[in-house]
């Protein structure tokens, strides 16, 4: 689910960039260091452009300087049981992975309906119900979160095709 | 699950009460059962008095699972005497086999989660990743075997086996420099033609080299695609490499486009554990029968039985494997180090190469140990990094290979002609046809592949037929047996392994058919101060069944020397027609084609002065008498000889012609009296096929076993001294052959092996070892000592004479 939320961050300038443009430094360093990142908890995915940033302050000793910058983002946090688009990105005997963004998921064996069938011959190998219904490499899907855990920077999902619409 | 009756309780403890039923569903903490324990206390009454009281305490035990109870392993008043003993058998709706980031993938559950009830923790159910590009996907050891159970059946049917591929300088190389693009640009380039195929890419996130756009240059090894089109109707490949993914990824695209040959079957040092070895069970945790590995590098593999090694792929002379740094340091040759540097350095070398051999060896060897014990520290990664930092750097900035060209082409113009050389690593050693009357530093002529796929063809057809037959031998009896056994599915029962042949048995088998019975001395190949047991080349030969020994016997079949020296050691075997001295490129040429070349080509040249020996080393050639330990070892004379006996009489021919001549030029004692039927005993008592009774007649034919050296003459104490340490040298290498468990060169290396690969005028000092304490540091001392001893003696005999 996305949400808009308001977040603060600091920065640290090298003092070569000081100067008139200052201010677009900051700004670039933000949307550098924190978009598309991912807390543990959720990604940001997007900075809003109106962003306060506090007044510098030299670090005795190393002459960089500090910036507190007050930013409004969209955040995107996934929830169990939270439907989701990806695109799956490798596939293997026991399931297949899916990236959904920032969110790694991956679709057990027993989370897909039992009318999709392994097949390791196919190149690349595939889950397929031999009609049209195919599960490779690079297919777009649709899944729902059966199981969350966050790691430092770093989100596992567990994925069911089960109670959801087919890809 | 079962539940075990845990530890830290106060054991016997009674079974009071069963709280549920067979069948009957608990929950994670539901009351399964109370026990009671007695214990003593001591109690404080009213009055300050203390006592002794014996009491029952009535304990609660709570599930620790979930499910369905299975069965109940204790009843009501059972007495439970110890921790570990089955109490109850819970069923679980899931079994947490497979797990993604630490959650079940069936049921989604967190399997970090651990509390006073946790026994084993969930995490720990499923451990093994089997997966290539993904670290998170764990699985347990029963789903492990399960899937290789059903890969090993896809593949029985398809008739195939699996290959592991190795990238970097086994079917591709790879280099940074970019005059390459500029060359490939440039129609009128001598290296225009051989740079056609060679694709170039850039890695979007190279925060490798802290270079921005660093461009990677990816030659394919000649007859890639054939190679992998063939191949792959044989086996399953799946790439393994010590680079990146993002690095992995690229060359993959280049090498296999359509995805066809591997699919998603790569694995990259990122999904690696360690960075210092390659493992099979990360691949195939359980089952590697069906599994064959081609690699440039034996090491990191561990010599692993299932390798096929392969010629080094060398297309950019001096780039080496720029993954390289990644890996434990590889054992340099001398030939190698002397001849692979760039041509300014070769040309330096030239002069030095004498020193060369002994200088930074042994701080080789200590990167090397250090580059092996290496832990994942942090420390070491960084240093690594940098290290491959500096590797891509310097192609980027000093471009070797320009300069080698420029270097060429300077040449070209003093109109010379390098040597073609024979050296085995030299497979970019500048090519001499004219091309535009300049030369060109790449050429397009490696011809690996086809070596390399003739042997997987050759185990794969054993493999094949193998299986097979042990199909059609076993089948129908176990057919029969279980038909009189009333079993129900005999077709389940015949897929099972028993007929399937192990590739760790078959491979070892076919390899040491090729180089049986031949033993082999090296000569000025293997680095000072390295272990010539463990040195690669010698562990690579031992691979194909010939035996190495550090010394010249009578059992020597082959040299391998440095052309371009002289050692002891070949002037030594020069003297027996028998021995070929052939150079390190027969070896490679066995070991790569997997055939007994012939040594014909490989032959170095010894002039007539090597041929005929020293008077000093006639006067050891003549046995004059024998110890007393040497007649009883005649007496049971198992003889098991590799050689029939009549080449060994015409060996003993050639000797006696031989010993005839320098009989008559020289005035070394007269063999005529002596004792002929003398039997040298190698040491080894154990090894029969050592000991060989010598044939009356043959007169001396010992001459080229050390040990019967050693008996000139039996009065000579000295003599017998220099016999026993011989003994000992030799069965202290008996005891190494065995054991090829280790790339490493042993770091307690003893007296004796040090300096064997390049004893340049020293004979391995037997008198350190003489003595019990064997103290190394006066060695120079008991060398000399030895010598003169030894010339004494000769002046006497002469003198006697």
């Amino acid at each position: 689910m996305f949400f808009l939320k308001e977040m603060e961050k600091t920065i640290q300038l090298h003092p070569s960039y000081f100067g008139p443009l200052i201010r677009s430094h900051i700004h670039r360093e933000l949307l550098t260091k924190e978009e598309g990142s991912s807390t543990g908890k959720f990604t940001i995915v997007c900075i809003l452009d109106s962003f306060e940033i506090s007044d510098g302050q030299v670090i005795p000793g190393t002459g960089s300087a500090e910036y507190t910058v007050h930013y409004k983002a969209i955040v995107w946090r996934p929830y169990k049981g939270e439907v989701m688009d990806g695109v799956v990105t490798s596939v293997i005997r026991a399931g297949f992975f899916v990236d959904c963004g920032s969110l790694q998921a991956f679709v057990g064996r027993n989370m897909i309906p039992s009318d999709i069938k392994f097949d390791p011959a196919a190149t690349p190998p595939q889950w397929t119900d031999n009609a049209e219904q195919v599960i490779e490499k690079g297919t777009n899907i649709r899944i729902k979160i059966k199981g969350l855990r966050s790691e430092v920077d770093k989100m596992y999902a567990i994925g069911t095709m089960k109670e959801v619409c087919r890809p | 699950m079962k539940i075990r009756s845990p530890p830290g309780v106060q054991y016997p403890i009674t079974v009071e009460e069963l709280a549920k039923k067979r069948d009957d569903a608990v929950q994670r903490s539901d009351l399964l059962l109370t026990y009671s324990y007695e214990a003593t206390v001591t109690e404080i009454d009213k009055y300050g008095e203390t006592s002794e009281v014996k009491k029952r305490w009535s304990v609660r035990f709570n599930s620790s699972a979930d499910g369905v109870i299975a069965k109940w392993f204790v009843q009501k008043g059972a007495v439970i005497a110890r921790a570990g003993i089955d109490i109850v058998e819970i069923e679980e709706p899931c079994t947490h086999e497979i797990q993604f980031g630490s959650m079940c993938v069936n049921c989604g559950k967190d399997m970090t989660e651990s509390d006073y009830l946790t026994e084993q923790r969930n995490v720990d159910r499923a451990r093994i990743n089997m997966t290539h590009n993904n670290v998170a996907l764990l699985v347990s050891q029963k789903e492990a075997a399960m899937a290789e159970e059903d890969s090993k059946r896809r593949l029985l049917d398809a008739k195939k086996l699996s290959l592991i591929v190795d990238l970097d300088q086994t079917v591709i190389h790879t280099t940074c420099e970019r005059t390459i693009a500029e060359w490939q640009s440039d129609p009128d380039n001598p290296n225009y033609e051989a740079l056609k195929d060679v694709k170039g890419f850039q890695l979007a996130d190279d925060n490798v080299a802290h270079v921005a756009a660093n461009w990677y240059y990816v030659k394919m090894r000649p007859g890639l695609k054939d190679f992998f089109d063939r191949i792959s109707t044989m086996y399953e490949m799946h790439v393994y490499t010590m680079a990146t993914r993002a690095y992995a990824q690229e060359v993959a695209k280049i090498i296999d486009p359509q995805r066809r040959y591997f699919g998603d079957r790569i694995l990259s040092r990122d999904e690696n554990y360690t960075d210092k070895l390659k493992s099979l069970q990360r691949l195939f945790p359980t089952k590697t029968d069906m599994v064959v590995i081609i690699d440039d590098r034996a090491d990191i593999w561990h010599y692993s039985d299932n390798l096929v090694r392969v010629p080094v792929f060398n297309f950019f002379p001096g780039a080496g494997d720029i993954n390289a740094s990644f890996l434990p340091k590889q054992q340099e040759l001398v030939t190698a180090t002397a001849k692979v540097a760039s041509p300014e350095r070769a040309a330096a070398n030239d002069k030095a190469r004498d020193e060369e051999p002994t200088n930074g060896i042994l701080t080789e060897i200590e990167q090397q140990l250090l580059s092996m014990k290496g832990d994942d520290a942090p420390e070491v990664l960084e240093q690594q990094q940098k290290e491959q930092e500096k590797v891509i750097i310097t192609q980027q900035t000093e471009r070797p290979l320009l300069q080698q060209q420029l270097w060429l082409d300077k040449e070209d113009e003093a109109a010379e002609e390098t040597e073609e050389s024979i050296e085995p690593k030299d497979g970019e050693i500048p090519s001499h046809e004219h091309h535009k009357h300049r030369h060109a530093v790449l050429h397009n002529d490696d011809r690996g592949l086809d070596v390399i796929e003739e042997n997987l063809r050759r185990v794969h057809q054993a493999f094949y037929a193998e299986y097979i037959q042990k199909r059609k031998t076993t089948l129908p009896q176990a057919g029969r047996v279980l038909e009189l056994k009333g079993e129900k599915s005999p077709k389940k029962r015949s897929m099972g392994g028993e007929h399937v042949p192990d590739i760790k048995d078959l491979m070892p088998r076919m390899k040491h058919e090729v180089l049986g019975g031949t033993n082999i001395v090296f000569s000025g190949i293997i680095p000072l101060g390295m272990d010539v047991q463990f040195s690669d080349f010698a562990l690579w030969i031992k691979s194909f069944g010939a035996t190495v020994s550090l010394n010249v016997t009578k059992q020597t079949t082959h040299v391998i020397a440095n052309p371009d020296r002289k050692t002891t050691k070949v002037k030594r075997a020069a003297r027996f027609p028998n021995i070929k001295i052939v150079n390190a490129e027969w070896m490679l040429q066995c070991c790569t084609q997997w055939k007994h070349v012939d040594e014909t080509p490989y032959i170095i040249e010894m002039d007539a002065a090597d041929r005929s020996g020293s008077p000093f080393e006639d006067l050891e050639d003549d046995d004059v008498g024998v110890t007393g330990d040497e007649e009883g070892d005649e007496s049971e004379s198992p003889v098991q000889v590799e050689i029939s006996d009549e080449k060994w009489q015409s060996i003993g021919d050639e000797l006696q012609d031989f010993l005839d001549e320098s009989d008559d030029n020289g005035d070394s004692p007269s063999d005529s009296d002596s004792v002929r039927s003398d039997t040298s005993t190698h040491s080894d008592s154990k090894r029969n096929k050592r000991k060989r009774k010598r044939l009356t007649g043959t007169a001396s034919a010992d001459g080229s076993d050390e040990d019967s050296d050693a008996s000139v003459d039996s009065g000579s104490k000295l003599q017998k001294r220099k016999k026993r340490a011989m003994e000992r040298v030799t069965s202290l290498n008996n005891v190494v052959t065995g054991d090829k468990s280790s790339g490493l060169p042993s770091p307690e290396t003893t007296g004796p092996e040090e300096g064997q690969g390049e004893d340049e005028g020293t004979v391995p000092d037997p008198t350190s070892l003489s003595r019990e304490d064997g103290s190394e540091d006066d060695e120079d001392e008991d060398d000399d000592g030895l010598a003169a001893e030894m010339l004494a003696e000769l002046k006497k005999s002469e003198s006697e004479e």
